[in-house]
């Protein structure tokens, strides 16, 4: 990062601040770049990762390409050649470390790093202990997805009544947070912690679901739709339970607010316009799937499709749909197009187990073609892909 | 099957069940980036916090694909046949013989949907065939099987318990399949002369929330490969027993109409069997308590005012009424005054008033039992138990006596 780069124009006014923040000697905080600092621009402007934490720029690039076997040879590399200087850092790395090696489906190992660790609420994690490397800095820093992570590895490795316990702990612990921060008016804090509180509560329903504990399931679904009842992406899932279960009537109650909700320009911020009526479209394309009107279905799904091409969701749903038309030369034409022309979200296992179904269900030398297709994914997928669900 | 001869062939069925898809719930592995590269009290620096945002960003790769197809030779005039075989019946579900499919070009297919309503339980098997002529022109004939068993998704298990003029009807339903079923109806059919009342738990207080009742009502779900949900069904009978519907001595109650859903609404329907109750024995003449004395003080004579009522067609009595000989033990209320009293006939379906004037010797909650009743004109004697539970307190005022200093 280049140090001297022309300060933004400032007015005096706003130029004596940034001198404050310099005397209020934030200059030897690590976390703001110090040679910022002794150039004198705006040392409040961080410019890349980097500042926070060493060569943080290359683990995202590595992480986002899904380019875990290169993450654990980095964080190797970085601890070998002794590269990382403070606290913050080596734990960042750790969860980097912990996080690859479970996307990689390396359970084990994931749990014998998290047990190196000390217990994470330990002072040991907090900024305060080092005032010689964290001047004037408080709090935790542990990264929020290592407890995550400790939570969750429990339940690869066959135990998940001990993730259940610690998810319902994390989350008791993130309303506490919720609390403080709230009371200490941290509006920015408190919205991280609202997030995280959300997240939490999604990956038990996810576990319950996952597990067909329906009425633990939806209580926490109504819980989420109850605190924002205009959550129309938590309304549409409650929608699909209700369908999983068979309770057509309910999941109609269900879409038919959702669709009420958008048309009334309600609907999360967090969406697009395209996005909010694509997920009207694929809900009623379920109705017309479950009502066994597949061309329905498909004609609905193409719409959504139309408005926005990497709408896997869409895309595999209609494959399916012209499945159960007997359309079978077609229904794989889609999944085959769509690894080709959106393949980084076309590229899952889920969608490729439907591939795989129909190439045996179509073809009497289903191996050969699903060689090909095997050997098209090791070339171009994450490492974390499960390449097994090609069931060769 | 003239001309057809057996060896390899060109052509080959396969064969998927068509259920319903399922979702398919994923709990991936995805963390948000502000909770992996920043420690999670980081954006308490509201000076920081602002541009942590900005810094995360996520990047995207492209590639390309090759996919291709093999071939071979071309068959035609195919006839193609599916039946349904168990031990009772075949049933033909596709035949193709008076339009047989053209041709089937090299590495190509012809796809079918056959479906079939499953009524019966035990084995089945899927028989499809193919006569066709091979790419030298030699007929050939394919059959291919294909076998499933059918088994009861459910099991219902029922009880019939009498209380007085009541029956009542536990049903309990287990799911013997492997997905949740979601129970749409079940309800009780009940026979002629008879009424039914589905009985309902009372709902948990936490449950009664409107906001949420109004997106979503709990679904009852009888979880897959074992579980079970009991219902409970309160029977009237509004005629005698001599005009209830009787089969092999027992009495016809009804039949339980249960409907429900499976994954994605697939449908399921049964109906169990007539299930029997035991006949009521209605009591020929039933003793009911009618007036009792809010306050009945430990020793003090009081009044009990009884009901006798007939239940019988004909005009029964006079009676004799006393409370029967209990075993050693004092009895802890006792009739004060002559033990006997007599009480005037009754007519058909009619009742008569009478009083009894008891004392009571043991202080506490007492029970009033056996009444013996005698039939001075048929020589039958009844023994009626009447609920009849009594308080006896102590004299007041001679507590407050016993209170007074010395």
């Amino acid at each position: 990062m280049d140090a001297t780069t022309d300060a933004p124009d400032q007015d005096p006014q706003q130029q004596s601040l940034i001198s404050d923040f310099e005397t209020l000697s934030l200059t030897t905080d690590p976390l703001i770049n110090t040679a910022a600092a002794a150039a004198d621009t705006d040392t409040t402007t961080l410019t890349s990762l980097d500042d926070l934490c060493y060569e943080l720029t290359s683990l995202q690039d590595l992480a986002c390409k899904g380019s875990w076997l290169s993450v654990l040879d980095k964080v190797s590399r970085a601890r070998n050649l002794s590269l990382l200087s403070l606290p913050h850092e080596h734990l960042t790395y750790a969860t980097f470390n912990i996080l690859a090696l479970s996307k990689l489906r390396r359970f084990s190992e994931a749990a014998s790093e998290l047990s190196s660790l000390d217990d994470l609420n330990s002072s040991i994690y907090h900024f305060e202990t080092y005032p010689q490397h964290y001047p004037n800095r408080t709090g935790s820093f542990v990264p929020f997805s290592l407890r995550f992570l400790h939570a969750d590895i429990p339940s690869k490795l066959g135990n998940r009544n001990e993730t259940l316990d610690r998810l319902y702990l994390l989350l008791d612990f993130v309303r506490t947070k919720l609390d403080e921060k709230m009371n200490q008016k941290l509006v920015n804090s408190v919205n991280e912690w609202r997030r995280r509180e959300i997240f939490v509560m999604n990956c038990l329903i996810g576990h319950h679901l996952s597990h067909k504990e329906f009425s633990v399931t939806l209580k926490l679904v109504t819980e989420l739709i109850r605190r924002d009842s205009d959550d129309v992406i938590m309304l549409s899932k409650l929608g699909y339970i209700q369908m999983q279960l068979g309770d057509l009537d309910g999941s109609k109650r269900s879409f038919d607010l959702v669709e009420e909700l958008i048309k009334a320009g309600k609907g999360g911020a967090l969406w697009s316009e395209v996005q909010l009526r694509n997920l009207v479209s694929r809900n009623k394309a379920l109705e017309y799937l479950v009502a066994k009107d597949y061309v329905s279905a498909v004609r609905e799904y193409d719409e959504c499709v139309e408005r926005d091409g990497s709408d896997i969701v869409a895309i595999n749903n209609k494959a399916l749909s012209l499945m159960y038309l007997r359309d079978l030369a077609d229904s794989v034409k889609v999944l085959e197009s769509s690894l080709e022309s959106v393949p980084t979200v076309a590229l899952n296992e889920t969608l490729v187990v439907n591939l795989c179904s129909m190439y045996e269900l179509a073809y009497v030398n289903h191996p050969d073609i699903k060689r090909t297709l095997s050997k098209w994914i090791a070339r171009v997928a994450p490492d974390d892909f499960d390449a097994s669900c090609t069931r060769i | 099957m003239s001309g057809a001869t057996a060896g390899s062939h060109s052509l080959a069925f396969r064969v998927m069940r068509l259920c319903r898809p399922s979702f398919h719930v994923e709990t991936p592995l995805l963390v948000n980036p502000n909770d992996l590269f920043f420690g999670e009290d980081l954006h308490d620096d509201l000076s920081l916090s602002s541009r942590l945002n900005d810094l995360t960003s996520s990047l995207f790769h492209d590639s390309d694909s090759d996919l291709s197809y093999n071939s071979n030779f071309e068959v035609r005039d195919v006839t193609i046949k599916a039946e349904i075989q168990t031990e009772r019946q075949r049933i033909l579900l596709l035949d193709t013989s008076k339009s047989p499919v053209e041709s089937i070009r090299a590495g190509g297919r012809y796809d079918f949907i056959v479906e079939h309503d499953v009524k019966e339980l035990g084995g089945h098997t899927l028989v499809c065939t193919a006569l066709y002529s091979d790419g030298e022109g030699e007929r050939k004939y394919l059959p291919q099987f294909f076998k499933f068993n059918v088994s009861n998704p459910l099991s219902v298990r029922t009880k019939v318990r009498v209380v007085k003029e009541t029956t009542f009807l536990e049903a309990c339903i287990e799911n013997h399949t492997k997905s949740n079923l979601f129970m749409d109806q079940v309800e009780f059919e009940p026979a002629q002369h008879w009424t039914v009342t589905t009985l309902k738990a009372d709902e948990h207080s936490s449950e009664n929330n409107t906001l949420s009742r109004e997106i979503f009502k709990p679904p009852i779900i009888i979880r897959s490969g074992g579980g079970i949900q009991n219902y409970l069904y309160q029977l009237k009978s509004s005629a005698q027993g001599s005009t209830h519907t009787k089969l092999e001595g027992s009495i016809v109650l009804g039949k339980l109409q249960i409907t429900w859903r499976a994954n994605l609404g697939e449908p399921g329907r049964l109906q169990t069997q007539q299930i029997l109750g035991s006949p009521i024995l209605r009591k020929e003449i039933e003793l009911q308590v009618a007036v009792v004395p809010s306050v009945i003080i430990f020793e003090r004579p009081f009044l009990v005012q009884l009901n006798l009522i007939n239940q019988t067609d004909r005009t029964l009595g006079p009676f004799e009424v006393r409370l029967s000989q209990s075993d050693s033990m004092e009895k802890a209320v006792m009739v004060n005054g002559l033990q006997k009293m007599a009480v005037p006939q009754v007519d058909a379906f009619a009742s008569t008033k009478f009083h009894v004037n008891l004392i009571a010797t043991k202080l506490g909650v007492q029970k009033v039992t056996g009444f013996m009743v005698f039939d001075m004109h048929e020589k039958r004697a009844y023994d009626l138990s009447p609920d009849l539970e009594i308080f006896v307190g102590s004299d007041v005022a001679h507590q407050v006596g016993e209170q007074q200093p010395a």
